[in-house]
């Protein structure tokens, strides 16, 4: 069985049409769940891969949140039982509404959001109903705040490989043992994603030893730009974990 | 209702506004970084170091002074400036700078990162660095770069690293952005903001840091007026000089306290940076404020002609001082401000920074609405040496060229010598 992977891009980037065929392509080369990114004018945690991309769609594509809602709602028609995690930075999904972003999500058969900029337990964070927020974790968080977290529930952990912004190189740093080893204790049930810097098999196969999925962001958009996106996506989700 | 005690008790929130929204990677940081300031501010040791290091490395208390001239030719209310300017590295933003790396030394932290637009902050910074023994990076948008240059190579003489930020609108929003990120690969060192922005504890940790302007306005006014300011007047950008100004006053409610945002040269988005005026709520760059953005939640380029003011949010503090009607709101366009750099330095022998400039030129039109019994304080944040290249280009334009052109004909008469 291939290893799970998510798969990330950023709604509007090339085009709303362009970047809904690529995710077409995401769900038909085997991606477990897809990473929706509404796109922000500025993404304050994100390389320059993903940087670039969420300024043309802002900027030269005018993506708007409806634009992408649309977008979630055509993939749900087509695509029924795929996983779709949405990721957002707060400002946008703030003037949309929190509560209507989550209504408009559940409807779509969205439970998950990945806020990078919105601490998870955040008093703004209770407006988004029903929705069950990512916690994006680096190795330095600490251990009484992973217990507050654990015990919060969370049913799908983000951890940053290392300490960097999306589309560095990838290194995997050694205190993230500990905070897989708190969470596989505490929440057995929860899958942890790791990502930030993946790019080839081998890191797929680094990550698979100690995660659940493997997450690829910046590495499909470039591969979408230069023209190899199926290649990447077949190297990268054809790999088998056993 | 004491609204000074309630910043410094706040825990991070202003009325709505303020907050810590940050990725979780810089989570402990901030909050080992809240926890020392928490214990320092009420440490006496800590306090006397921090006021021994204003008064030897910084010359303070600065100079109250009295604008007779500009004042009689208005005929209104009588004029005077706080001269921030005269601060080490030329403006108040040391204040905050040194309070911040002696927080930085008793973390035990080795490295500071810090944005800037003006470059007064990153010089200052630069500065504190030199002096603390601590590795410096300071984070500068491009376009900052090229129209603030003297501070670039005063901060490099001083031995930081000066990064140029290519992305975005290449200004203070973009090296804030980039700041952050280099703090979220390097989460040990040690983010020394430059404004009352950003997330909990900045907007009070530099409040307190520079509020120390504003207890010494006091002093100075009332002995040598007598009485306190009917209005205190500073520039907002990001808003530390105006909270450095307004806090000691924020309970006295006979003061007026009188904000002027960047009106830039229009009021269409993208010309100004006036976001009380015309921004809205949201939350970005690690805090709940007015930011100036589109209606979909993107955040909007800014304009100015003074790179300290172009920036798009401001402090959580001045937006809740705003709502509570506590602080006013007006706003001074580049042309203003340039003429008021003129008008200073004819007429009382001044150069402000052209920030500051903005404070200086609606000051001169409030004080005409007023009568000579009434007192109005300006603080000139920062002094106009910085601005050598923009203001010599707006008024001296051909002398300018001439000098470029004088240093290029002597570089190719050197490389014929060799």
């Amino acid at each position: 069985m291939n290893f799970p992977i998510m798969a990330h891009l950023v709604m509007g980037y090339p085009s709303l049409a362009e970047s809904l065929r690529s995710a077409e392509q995401y769900i038909a080369s085997g991606c477990r769940i897809l990473e929706l990114q509404i796109p922000f004018s500025h993404p304050t945690a994100d390389g320059p891969v993903i940087t670039q991309a969420c300024r043309e769609a802002v900027e030269r594509e005018q993506t708007r949140v409806e634009d992408c809602l649309d977008l979630l709602a055509t993939l749900r028609q087509r695509y029924p039982e795929q996983e779709i995690m949405l990721m957002s930075y707060t400002n946008r999904i703030y003037h949309f509404g929190l509560k209507k972003f989550a209504a408009a999500l559940l409807s779509l058969g969205v439970k998950h959001l990945i806020v990078p900029d919105l601490p998870v337990d955040s008093p703004i964070a209770r407006q988004l109903e029903g929705i069950t927020l990512v916690p994006v974790l680096a190795a330095n968080v600490g251990e009484e705040r992973l217990a507050r977290l654990i015990d919060m529930d969370f049913d799908f952990y983000y951890l940053m490989s290392d300490f960097k912004i999306t589309g560095s190189t990838f290194s995997l740093h050694p205190q993230l043992a500990r905070v897989i080893a708190a969470i596989r204790t505490g929440a057995p049930q929860a899958r942890i994603g790791i990502g930030f810097g993946i790019s080839t098999p081998e890191q797929v196969r680094v990550v698979a030893q100690h995660a659940d999925v493997a997450i690829v962001g910046s590495a499909l958009i470039q591969a979408q730009q230069r023209g190899h996106l199926s290649q990447t996506l077949q190297t990268l989700v054809g790999y088998s974990a056993s | 209702m004491a609204f000074r005690q309630h910043i410094l008790d706040s825990e991070g929130f202003f009325g709505p506004y303020g907050g810590c929204f940050v990725p979780e990677v810089l989570l402990p940081a901030l909050e080992e970084m809240q926890q020392g300031f928490e214990a320092l501010k009420e440490d006496p040791q800590f306090l006397s170091e921090f006021h021994q290091a204003l008064h030897q490395i910084n010359g303070r208390p600065t100079a109250f002074t009295p604008l007779p001239r500009i004042s009689a030719a208005i005929g209104g209310a009588q004029l005077f400036l706080k001269n921030e300017g005269l601060n080490h590295t030329g403006a108040h933003k040391i204040n905050h700078c040194i309070g911040q790396a002696l927080l930085a030394k008793r973390l035990g932290k080795k490295r500071i990162i810090a944005e800037t637009g003006a470059g007064q902050h990153g010089y200052a910074t630069a500065a504190v660095c030199a002096r603390f023994g601590l590795e410096c990076t300071v984070y500068m948008g491009k376009k900052d770069y090229e129209r603030q240059r003297p501070n670039v190579y005063w901060m490099e003489l001083l031995g930081a690293t000066v990064v140029a930020v290519e992305d975005g609108s290449q200004t203070l929003n973009d090296a804030v952005i980039a700041a952050f990120k280099d703090w979220v690969a390097n989460p040990t060192s040690f983010y020394l903001l430059g404004s009352a922005v950003g997330p909990h504890p900045y907007p009070a940790m530099n409040t307190f840091f520079q509020k120390v302007v504003g207890e010494e306005i006091r002093s100075q006014c009332e002995s040598l007026t007598g009485r306190l300011p009917n209005a205190c007047v500073a520039c907002v950008g990001g808003g530390s000089n105006a909270m450095g100004m307004f806090f000691d006053f924020l309970d006295d409610a006979e003061v007026r306290l009188i904000g002027v945002e960047a009106g830039g040269h229009g009021k269409q988005p993208g010309e100004h940076a006036a976001k009380l005026l015309d921004g809205q709520p949201g939350i970005f760059e690690g805090y709940y404020s007015y930011f100036l953005q589109d209606d979909g939640g993107n955040i909007s380029n800014t304009s100015s002609v003074s790179a300290g003011l172009d920036y798009c949010g401001v402090s959580p503090i001045l937006a809740w001082l705003a709502d509570a009607g506590r602080v006013e709101f007006e706003r001074a366009s580049d042309e203003a401000a340039l003429a008021a750099v003129q008008r200073l330095a004819r007429e009382e022998g001044l150069i402000p920074a052209l920030e500051s400039a903005h404070a200086f030129a609606y000051a001169f039109e409030l004080a005409a609405t007023l009568t000579p019994a009434d007192v109005v304080v300006i603080n000139a944040s920062g002094r106009g040496e910085k601005d050598l290249f923009i203001t010599m280009r707006h008024f001296q334009e051909e002398n300018l060229l001439a000098y470029a052109r004088h240093l290029l004909q002597h570089q190719s008469q050197k490389a014929f010598a060799v």
